[in-house]
């Protein structure tokens, strides 16, 4: 188990290390001075070269990536340029909007999606699930703005029962979660459905309805032991994913979170924001799956005594 | 509750071609709503410059906004006069062609990476797997709108990364295949004969999974008009030479309380389109999956 964790660990940082670098690559690549960025269009000759050696911009490229990485590790991600105060605080005061909202959507997803997809598994192939099926795949392809519009116009414009933009009360919750939860319920359930089908034809369970093990037995204890895996890795995946931004949602919404934070910041060319705002994502959603993986050995033994090499 | 429940004579080889005739049928469904929606979508964009519409990119200040079906605008027209529906179709134009080339790529380049991992194994497939796994935890939206926040909005640029952030599926799925294709005996065979690794992957085991690993170039390609969209919908997208859905949704939501239109009509259109890829290769690949299951 230690080895596993331990390991785990690892994988993770590493990732964190590559996110980083990738975006210090980025915006070192980008065409464009960060020096006439900084310091403005009508700046000397002199004013940018004090700007360069301010922000040590004259240094070679693996030392500015030195000096990225130390300041990093001391929780300094500059001052953003738009905002006036450190990036990273800036980012950490949106964060819980962005929490909150991917928190409510995975909570409504799971609670519909895992009964659904079940359902769906448990009528494999009738008329009722190709319908079910259909639907759960036009799910997956509405795009999430246009969703979000289309509710907005119906529940705050038309019939105005609900806010329509912001977080001033709890009720401006439901339409963002409702709009991310239509796409992830489609994918989930049919997530859902595939493994418990899989999980249904597999001799084991042969065995455990020989024994007289009751059908909602065999469904919800058997099968979705075999399944629970794949399928809380999955909506490991999706909250993760959200934490990086239901950013389109945000936007819709008006959503104080870090999504429609950072795309105000990509509008202004905010560079230390956008680095803080990437950084601190990834970070939290990595965390989230490490969260998940290491729920691992409590659903599979096999985890636990280190026999599978889970990728 | 389902019919497992109860005792009953029918054999379990009548149950299981009842099943596969079922699903046949349902795949069958699928294929056929899938193929005219998008047909629905797909053949008014192609044909969008020989239509008898009003030009896209003419504006009018004094037909601002028209509701549907009013002067000639089959579905009205937008803040600046402009025919909606010539608009919707030539922004069409620029989000499929984005789509078809972005999954174009990234088909390439997930083929080459995805079998090279799952044939020589080893070194370069624990390299190329830990880039994949790496790429899938990144935050994928915003290191987009990141590159084409820092690169410009041009049609290369957003082509490219769409198919960044494609290519890992294809990678995954080939890699897959490949690894079940190596152990077939005509591999060793070939081998056996002498002839170098390279060209066992490339005349021989490629050509015998592409037919399966390209079944996922339509659900990547619904994929991928879905990330343009919301790409263009956050004013990442290509602006030039005309903006596409995204775009149009995120200028007409101003006026969402007087003029529905701007927004329903290009959403439907983004909906259908996607529904209709999705449903077929949805369709296809259960079709695909059964015919493989009754020959083993």
């Amino acid at each position: 188990m230690a080895p596993y964790i331990l390991r785990r660990l690892g994988q993770s940082l590493l990732t964190v290390f590559l996110t980083v670098s990738t975006v210090f690559v980025l915006v070192r690549l980008a065409p464009g001075d960060p020096a006439v960025a900084y310091a403005g269009p009508l700046a000397t000759t002199e004013q940018l070269d004090t700007v360069r050696t301010q922000f040590g911009l004259d240094l070679p490229l693996w030392q500015q990536y030195a000096v990225f990485l130390r300041q990093l590790f001391q929780g300094d991600l500059g001052t953003s340029f738009s905002f006036q105060s450190p990036a990273l605080q800036v980012v950490l005061e949106r964060l819980p909007y962005t929490i909150t909202l991917a928190v409510s959507a995975i909570l409504l997803t799971t609670v519909v999606s895992v009964p659904l997809g079940v359902w769906m598994a448990r009528r494999a192939d009738t008329a009722r699930e190709l319908s079910a099926n259909v639907v759960t795949i036009a799910g997956q392809s509405m795009p999430e703005f246009w969703t979000g519009t289309m509710l907005l116009t119906l529940f705050a414009v038309l019939v105005p029962i609900l806010p329509a933009s912001g977080f001033s009360t709890w009720g401006g919750l439901v339409l963002p979660t409702i709009t991310i939860a239509i796409m992830q319920i489609a994918l989930i359930s049919r997530m859902v459905r595939r493994e418990i089908v899989m999980n249904l034809q597999a001799p084991y369970l042969t065995v455990a309805r020989s024994r007289g093990v009751k059908e909602s037995g065999l469904t919800w204890r058997y099968a979705m032991g075999g399944a629970s895996i794949p399928v809380l890795t999955a909506l490991g995946t999706r909250f993760a994913s959200m934490l990086n931004g239901v950013v389109v949602v945000e936007v819709v919404f008006a959503w104080p979170g870090v999504g429609s934070l950072v795309v105000r910041a990509l509008e202004t060319r905010d560079y230390p924001l956008i680095v803080a705002t990437v950084l601190v994502t990834s970070v939290l959603s990595v965390l989230v799956q490490l969260l998940v993986d290491l729920c691992y050995p409590l659903l599979d033994p096999r985890v636990r005594l280190g026999k599978v090499a889970t990728s | 509750m389902s019919v497992i429940d109860r005792p009953s004579a029918v054999t379990a080889q009548q149950l299981a071609a009842a099943g596969s005739t079922r699903r046949r049928r349902g795949s069958r469904l699928k294929i056929w709503i899938g193929a005219v929606c998008t047909l629905l979508v797909v053949l008014p964009i192609l044909l969008a410059n020989v239509l008898p519409l009003p030009a896209a990119n003419s504006q009018d200040l004094s037909q601002r906004r028209l509701a549907p079906l009013t002067d000639g605008h089959l579905l009205g027209t937008d803040q600046l006069g402009r025919d909606l529906l010539s608009l919707i179709l030539h922004g069409g134009q620029v989000s499929l062609l984005v789509g078809v080339l972005a999954v174009s790529v990234s088909g390439v380049i997930g083929i080459v990476l995805g079998s090279m991992a799952g044939f020589y194994g080893g070194k370069i497939d624990a390299f190329i797997s830990r880039v994949l796994e790496a790429q899938l935890s990144l935050p994928l939206l915003m290191m987009l709108l990141l590159v084409v926040a820092l690169f410009g909005p041009s049609l290369p640029v957003i082509t490219f990364v769409i198919a960044i952030a494609q290519w890992p599926e294809v990678a995954r799925l080939t890699r897959s295949l490949v690894l079940v294709e190596r152990e077939k005996p005509y591999v060793s065979a070939a081998r056996v004969l002498g002839l170098p690794r390279l060209q066992v992957l490339i005349r021989h085991v490629i050509p015998n999974i592409f037919k399966q690993a390209s079944l996922v170039v339509l659900l990547l390609l619904a994929q991928a008009v879905l990330l343009e969209s919301a790409l263009s919908y956050l004013g990442a997208g290509p602006q030039r030479p005309f903006s596409t859905w995204g775009r149009i949704i995120s200028d007409g939501q101003d006026y969402i309380t007087t003029s529905w239109w701007l927004v329903t009509f290009p959403g439907l259109f983004i909906v259908i389109l996607v529904v209709g890829v999705n449903l077929l290769g949805d369709g296809l690949r259960d079709r695909a999956r059964r015919r493989k299951g009754a020959k083993s």
